[in-house]
């Protein structure tokens, strides 16, 4: 009985999507930025969010994020509603997101361990050693690689369930981008965290994702299994030109 | 762990084509078959050679299932992922590895028109 009381809500969530997306439409003066967007993310999976500028990649990351909201159709976070609440839920890498340039690392960190009610000190000190972060720097002095890399940090010493990055790799150098994907692995434990990932890069990342949501134009133009893909002879690469060439 | 040796080739590049588990079990096989990764020698984490790698947990996952399966390595509840000591699997493996390899001669051959003693006497011609 007592086990039972236990298990049976995680197996109600295991069977969730992390995300799904079902007829989501917005637009922003008069144009369509979203069009009947319908997909899901299974839990624990690693998903590429792929298509050109303009796409609507952002917008709708940021949607379900819960920082903006729709015209119609729904978002739901681990089969909530998006918004204020599923806050806690989900960690977001924002594009070109800044740091406060006149901390620290450490004095950054220390602020962002008040902020995250989920922040996790371990995990933090952990990453701290793999993205080689070094805390005396003051943030403006950083490279973009080191940024990106403390932007990372910030993110996953939550331990918050599903992390949403978006384009983590814009002007970082090859080794910061090897080390942002080989914590990304690093950190999926298990299964029980979920990454959306919006890139660009995806040499670089392609190894990473199990799916694929290929959006142009503001409408989903494929979901696709990554495995399936490399099962007929495509890559993730080889995939891409064909929906967007 | 630095010294021990690495389960792939530093400079194995991955066909991003074809599902990646097999190519880390064709070039893990290899490496147990010619020695390179001796037996008893013990594997890293699925987590760690993942992350090493930049691969989805997955993948790391199936590889070593895969390899399993074929009895070439060993996964001790708490203690880890091994090479076998069982050189009969071994043995195994490299007969399985030459057959594919005969197999893929003998279909080169076909499509050239030509039988096997035939290739290779062609092969080894003076110029």
């Amino acid at each position: 009985m007592g086990t039972h009381a236990v298990i049976s809500p995680l197996i109600e969530l295991g069977e969730e999507a992390a995300v799904r997306c079902h007829e989501v439409s917005f637009k922003m003066k008069k144009k369509m930025i979203l069009d009947q967007v319908s997909f899901e993310i299974p839990k624990g999976s690693i998903t590429g969010l792929l298509g050109p500028n303009g796409a609507g990649k952002s917008s709708l990351l940021r949607m379900i994020a819960g920082l903006s909201s729709q015209d119609s159709g729904t978002v739901q976070v681990f089969g909530q509603p998006a918004g204020e609440k599923m806050l806690g839920k989900l960690s977001l890498l924002p594009d070109r997101g800044s740091l406060p340039g006149w901390l620290t690392a450490e004095q950054w960190l220390s602020f962002a361990a008040g902020i995250y009610p989920d922040w996790n000190e371990q995990s933090a000190k952990q990453l701290i050693e793999r993205l080689k972060i070094n805390l005396d720097t003051s943030i403006s002095a950083m490279s973009r690689g080191e940024e990106a890399r403390l932007q990372l940090l910030t993110c996953l010493s939550r331990t918050a369930p599903l992390i949403i990055l978006d384009e983590p790799f814009t002007g970082v150098d090859l080794i910061s981008r090897e080390q942002i994907a080989s914590t990304v692995v690093a950190e999926m434990g298990d299964g029980e965290r979920t990454f959306l990932i919006a890139t660009h890069d995806i040499r670089e990342m392609e190894m990473l994702f199990d799916r694929l949501v290929l959006i142009g134009d503001g409408q989903i133009k494929s979901v696709e299994d990554v495995e399936q893909l490399r099962q007929h002879g495509k890559s993730v690469e080889s995939c891409y030109r064909e929906v967007f060439a | 762990m630095k010294d021990e040796p690495m389960l792939l080739p530093e400079d194995f590049v991955v066909n991003p084509s074809r599902p990646i588990y097999e190519q880390f079990v064709e070039q893990i096989t290899a490496r147990i078959v010619r020695g390179l990764l001796p037996t008893g020698l013990r594997l890293p984490s699925v987590r760690d050679f993942a992350a090493g790698r930049r691969v989805n947990p997955t993948t790391a996952a199936r590889t070593y299932q895969e390899l399993e399966r074929m009895g070439l390595i060993v996964t001790y509840r708490g203690q880890g992922t091994f090479v076998t000591n069982e050189e009969a699997m071994i043995l195994e493996a490299r007969k399985v590895m030459a057959k594919e390899a005969v197999q893929q001669f003998k279909e080169m051959a076909i499509s050239l028109g030509l039988s096997v003693q035939e290739m290779i006497e062609l092969a080894e011609q003076e110029e």
